[in-house]
């Protein structure tokens, strides 16, 4: 990696251009060679359900149903092909734009916009999906995923001798995490306790409107090598790609040789968030350029290519995703209002004498309004 | 039936306010479906473009392109139900606002006084319900309606419940006094010890020492408190007795005051009231020697005017009435009082009864006004009332005369040449030196001696 | 021996007394204990911090753990606050109890993200379905001599931040009790020990926590028991509250004003989120008097919230404002002047003056 920026596609591992054809990676090769023409097709169902999702999403913050929406936009390819590798125990730390890899961790998506539309912080129940709940502080969940590799470890679900039952952790970041004191202090502690645990770092180019330029002046796999972590630079974009990569390092996690960092190059087509406008520090030309290497349409191309995208199949995925977008409006629309009691729930596991004061007197205080939830 | 319902703008921006509509991507009458392209908005952020949220067909665009829309504002019609039958003849549909989600539902707005129009969810005052996505919340102006019931049943909005006993300050105030407060019976709401119980309760203790020697009809301790050992009681100087006192003592300092006594054989007056009490034209009011005695000192006031008059000391001037308000010191449940009858130099006897009368209720009733005692010239008092021969009495400040009127006894009296039984009273006339000198005075006063001797004088001079 | 005499022998076994459970240990050894006992009992309980291993802790106080325990359970950590807590976290969300040391109060601001975004939080965010039992132990408050940032008090910028229990132990035999209370807690702790305390001695009952923990719903009522105020001395006059190195002030105070005539009730409030205002209320109605004394800045410290809610709620018992002893709103000062900087038995007595003036 020497001598190259942030930025750069040099050397990034790829199995399959923009154009849609398949090449060769004498490393990674391997682990993609069994993929056959449903795997694919699965991908490509994977990423447009993801998509379809997404979209609709955005279009009901523009309407005034969401407060904010956080897009994943372009970068279904490194969440599909790397949460294809997965299955329990493995367990996941997502950042918040993960909606992909939520997909394939069995969540509903639409639950996701309970937090959007402001309901609550956090919307799935993270045991039952072995996928956490969103962490918003960024970076903060990094140390989270190394405590729990740790502990999967110490449970003898790592290294065992049956490869079946080992586990790992994936823990999403994004750049600009890797500015983050938080996600320094867990590459180390990652490292010198050997935990299993895979960081999968999009690089999509953007931290709100900061370039990755601004987060580093070397390529950010290379923090990995500060600390000696095995680490590669995958086209994040190249769904066969991001898979044979990460089926790679989950092996080697699993298997209790230690943490793993994959830097997977894409290009987040969308804004940061709903209120961001990147008009003011991107130009067309840059998000042309990324368009053409979107990750559906290579995929698709290629499939088309090999005959492999019958009709039938595309309509049945085309109402597919009608239906879940369909299904995220009308789940939204449905939703009733939490009751305000609600605030006071779960603040502690054990009752604490000042959140039992508090919500004593406010239902004392609600209750002398003329309007009060179930005065009608 | 066509459904029309409009789209209001939204906020795109995590608390935005308003945008400008920058391009329609739909006409009137375009068939849309939801999430196509409907029209590009610009922001204080950024260029967006929004989605249409409906299937329908575009039936008006609102807001033009170059308008500046407040967030909630709706900025184009869709007839969301095209397909429908046509409406009746003359019955076109109102435009709804889009029906709330599920969580915004029972969001609506607490009763304002006016009518709000249905469209513009954020400007209804008071409501504080936005829809997520109408930016940020709209101030609250109104207080949310109270359940009336709820609030007696738990005894006031009040935050917590505790047993009190008194506040500080009425601790204190206890502490200087003396008083145990678990000994007081409380007024306050909750048993609270008021300032009032405690000072209550001094008195009350302070009571039975005084009844020992006394009777408990005191009323004029009332307000007062008695001392620890209850043997006397501080009453605050208040109102009338306060400003009785100011005025006595800003007279009395003031004006050097001369008092010159005349002894007069008043029988003919008297026989003369004795008449007018039978006569048929003063049945209706009542007829008194004061009366009389009135009457006497308005005509000696015409015939020696310039004892009608005020010191102005600050301009150094004498400042003479030409008119007569003639004050009846009065005694008052409230204290002393000098009502005055205005223009009594004008009034014949019968209207001048009149005045009395109501004068006398008045004072008896405690009622009277600000404006009946001010601008007195000269003044009775009626010491005879009580039984007392005369006095000293002290000049109702801005007056330059006060005549006392003494007691009508039987007494032996020289007449025609021998001792006699007549009745005979004693005036007293205090007078300011510095403008009514001793002659001035006496001629005064021997006029109103003269008339009250013998009341047909009167016709004499009038 | 005669078969008389081996019956004799036999029933003066019987007779003989079960080994008694109490001993006499500092502060510093009864954490000890109970961090042993912890381990013994929960096999999930894990330590982790900077030095906590070969060398016991910078006070000692995980002495031995390392050699009887192993290096997976007594944990050597990178010196990175944040990257403690944080991991800990983690272990905490897959079943295990880690019980960290931040190795001085003053160094623990780099994991107060961790702590007030992440750990105060995740229970309330997942609707109760992530529980972090995780026990944050920091060697706290000042008065021996120490350099900069090794005296501090800030237990008031945790107290703060709703879904942390803060608890601080006077004497070793809360600091044995509380210990393992915390651990079996479901919620997160912060342990806040007073170093100036740690070679206190007192007497230690080893067997009542033991009771109550393992029986069910023993950690519930733990919780509950941390979360007591304890009256240390009775008294009728002035309600004294302190907590962590301030008690053994206050009942020094409490002494010295005996000799006046003044009768102190001193309390050891031990919970500081949550603060036992049933204990503390019930006194200061009695006496009508209150005062608070602790090390950290009397401006927006833990007195100020006391003071408040005594008010709230006892404002007509009160016959004088509740007073405040605590430090300045400086930083904590250079050793020379820390005497002059803490709260002093004349200081306190200096209150209790004032109180009882009124």
């Amino acid at each position: 990696m020497a001598g190259i920026g942030p930025l750069s596609e040099e050397g990034l591992v790829r199995l399959l251009t923009y154009k849609g054809k398949r090449v060769k990676n004498a490393r990674f090769g391997p682990y993609a060679e069994d993929l056959t023409a449903d795997d694919l097709r699965s991908f490509w169902r994977n990423m447009m359900m993801t998509r379809a999702f997404d979209n609709e999403a955005t279009s009901l913050q523009r309407q005034g149903e969401l407060g904010l929406w956080v897009a994943s936009l372009g970068q279904e390819a490194a969440q599909i092909g790397s949460a294809s590798v997965l299955r329990n125990p493995d367990y996941v730390f997502p950042s918040y734009r993960e909606h992909g890899v939520a997909f394939m961790r069995g969540i509903d998506l639409p639950e996701i916009l309970r937090t959007f539309r402001g309901h609550q912080h956090g919307a799935w129940d993270p045991a039952a999906h072995n996928f956490q709940l969103y962490t918003m502080v960024i970076g903060a969940h990094s140390l989270h995923a190394v405590g729990y590799a740790q502990a999967m470890d110490w449970d003898g679900l790592v290294g065992s001798g049956n490869p079946e039952a080992d586990g790992a952790v994936v823990c999403y970041i994004g750049d600009g995490a890797t500015s983050q004191g938080d996600v320094n202090e867990a590459l180390i502690f990652a490292a010198v306790n050997t935990a299993p645990v895979v960081f999968f770092l999009q690089n999509n180019q953007f931290a709100i409107s900061e370039s990755t330029t601004r987060q580093s002046k070397v390529p950010l796999a290379q923090r990995a090598d500060g600390v000696g972590m095995e680490n590669v630079r995958v086209d994040g974009n190249d769904v066969i790609a991001v898979h044979a990569v990460t089926r790679w390092a989950m092996e080697h996690a699993r298997s209790g040789a230690g943490p793993v960092m994959i830097e997977a190059l894409t290009y987040r087509m969308g804004a940061h968030t709903t209120s961001d406008d990147p008009t003011k520090y991107r130009t067309s030309a840059d998000e042309d350029y990324w368009r053409e290497r979107d990750p559906i349409a290579r995929l698709e191309a290629h499939l088309t290519a090999i005959g492999e995208l019958p009709d039938d199949f595309v309509e049945s995925v085309a109402a597919e995703c009608k239906e879940m977008g369909k299904r995220t409006r009308e789940a939204v629309r449905s939703w009733p209002k939490p009751p305000k009691h609600l605030i006071f729930e779960h603040v502690y596991a054990e009752p604490h004498a000042r959140v039992e004061a508090d919500r004593a007197w406010f239902e004392r205080y609600e209750a002398t309004f003329a309007d009060a939830e179930g005065a009608r | 039936m066509p459904k029309f319902q409009n789209f209001p703008l939204p906020d795109a921006g995590e608390g935005l306010t308003e945008a400008d509509v920058v391009t329609w991507r739909v006409a009137v009458g375009d068939k849309v479906e939801i999430n196509q392209p409907l029209v590009e908005i610009e922001t204080a952020k950024s260029l967006v473009e929004l989605p249409c949220p409906v299937d329908g067909i575009v039936t008006e665009l609102v807001a033009r392109e170059g308008d500046t829309v407040e967030v909630g504002s709706p900025i184009c019609v869709f007839d969301i139900d095209p397909d429908g039958p046509p409406a009746p003849e003359g019955k076109e549909p109102e435009v709804a606002d889009p029906p709330p989600f599920a969580d915004h539902a029972n969001d609506a707005p607490a009763p304002v006084e006016k009518p709000v129009a249905s469209s513009a969810p954020v400007e209804q005052e008071g409501s504080g319900a936005v829809l997520v996505g109408y930016g940020v919340k709209a101030d609250v102006v109104h207080r949310r309606p109270r359940n009336v019931e709820v609030v007696e049943q738990i005894g006031g909005v009040g935050d917590t419940e505790y047993p009190v006993l008194a506040k500080p300050p009425v601790r204190k105030l206890a502490k200087e006094l003396g008083v145990d407060l678990t000994t007081i019976n409380p007024s306050g709401p909750g048993g609270l010890v008021t300032r009032g119980d405690v000072e209550q309760k001094v008195k009350a203790t302070s009571a039975q020492t005084l009844a020992t020697y006394a009777n408990d009809d005191q009323p004029w301790l009332e307000t007062g408190y008695s001392n620890d050992d209850g043997r006397s009681t501080r009453v605050p100087v208040k109102s009338v007795r306060k400003r009785t006192a100011e005025a006595m003592v800003q007279s009395a300092f003031t004006a050097p005051h001369v008092t010159e006594f005349l002894t007069v054989d008043v029988s003919e007056t008297m026989n003369l009231v004795a008449k007018l009490k039978a006569d048929r034209d003063f049945a209706d009011v009542r007829v008194t020697p004061l009366l009389l005695v009135a009457k006497a000192l308005l005509l000696a006031v015409r015939r020696h005017p310039e004892v009608n008059a005020s010191w102005d000391d600050t301009k150094q001037e004498i400042v003479y009435k030409h008119y007569v308000n003639l004050g009846i010191a009065a005694s008052t449940p409230r204290g002393l009082v000098v009502p005055n009858i205005k223009d009594a130099h004008r009034l014949p006897l019968h209207a001048l009864a009149t005045e009395l009368q109501h004068l006398t209720a008045e004072a008896r009733s405690g009622r009277i006004s600000p404006a009946r005692m001010a601008d007195g010239t000269i003044t009775i008092t009626n010491v005879g009332a009580l039984g007392i021969d005369t006095g000293t009495p002290i000049l109702n400040p801005g007056e330059a005369a006060i005549l006392a009127f003494g007691a009508i006894r039987q007494m032996p009296w020289v007449h025609d040449g021998e001792i006699q039984i007549r009745w005979v009273t004693q005036l007293a006339l205090s007078f300011d030196h510095r403008l009514v000198d001793g002659e001035l005075g006496a001629r005064l006063l021997f006029d109103v001696g003269r008339v009250m001797n013998n009341p047909a004088h009167g016709l004499v001079w009038a | 021996m005669t078969a008389t005499t081996s019956q004799a022998a036999a029933s003066l076994e019987a007779h003989a007394e079960a080994p008694s459970t109490v001993r006499t240990l500092t502060l510093a050894g009864a954490i000890n204990a109970g961090l042993r006992a912890a381990m013994d009992r929960d096999p999930k309980v894990v330590l982790m911090g900077e030095d906590i291993g070969a060398l016991g802790g910078v006070f000692r106080v995980t002495e031995g753990l390392h050699k009887d325990f192993g290096e997976r359970r007594v944990i050597d950590t990178p010196l990175a606050e944040a990257g403690i807590v944080g991991t800990a976290i983690g272990m905490a969300m897959r079943g295990y109890r880690p019980v960290v040391e931040i190795q001085f109060d003053g160094f623990i601001f780099p994991a107060y993200d961790q702590i007030t975004t992440s750990l105060a939080k995740l229970h309330y965010r997942s609707q109760g379905q992530i529980t972090v039992p995780v026990v944050i132990r920091v060697p706290f408050a000042g008065g021996i001599g120490a350099i900069e940032h090794h005296s501090e008090s800030p237990e008031a910028l945790f107290a703060h931040t709703p879904g942390l229990r803060i608890v601080t132990p006077a004497t070793p035999q809360d600091g044995y009790d509380m210990i393992q209370q915390a651990i079996a807690s479901p919620d997160p702790v912060m342990f806040f020990e007073p170093k100036a305390r740690y070679w206190d001695k007192g007497e230690v009952d080893t067997a009542r926590v033991a009771t109550q923990l393992d029986a069910e719903s023993g950690a519930s009522h733990g919780t509950a028991e941390m979360g007591r105020a304890r009256i240390a001395s009775p008294g009728s006059d002035v309600t004294l509250l302190a907590y962590g190195p301030t008690v053994r002030l206050a009942l020094q105070s409490a002494a010295v004003a005996a000799k006046d005539g003044v009768s102190v009730e001193v309390i050891d409030l031990r919970s500081i989120s949550p603060i036992d205002f049933d204990t503390v209320l019930a006194s200061v109605k009695r006496t009508g008097r209150a005062i608070v004394a602790h090390e950290a800045p009397v401006a927006f410290g833990t007195g100020a919230e006391i003071s408040a809610r005594i008010t709230e709620l006892a404002f007509f018992h009160l016959e004088a404002p509740v007073l405040r002893v605590g430090g300045f709103h400086t930083p904590y000062p250079g050793s020379t002047h820390e005497h002059d900087y803490l709260p002093s038995l004349d200081r306190v007595l200096d209150a209790v003056d004032a109180v009882m003036a009124h």
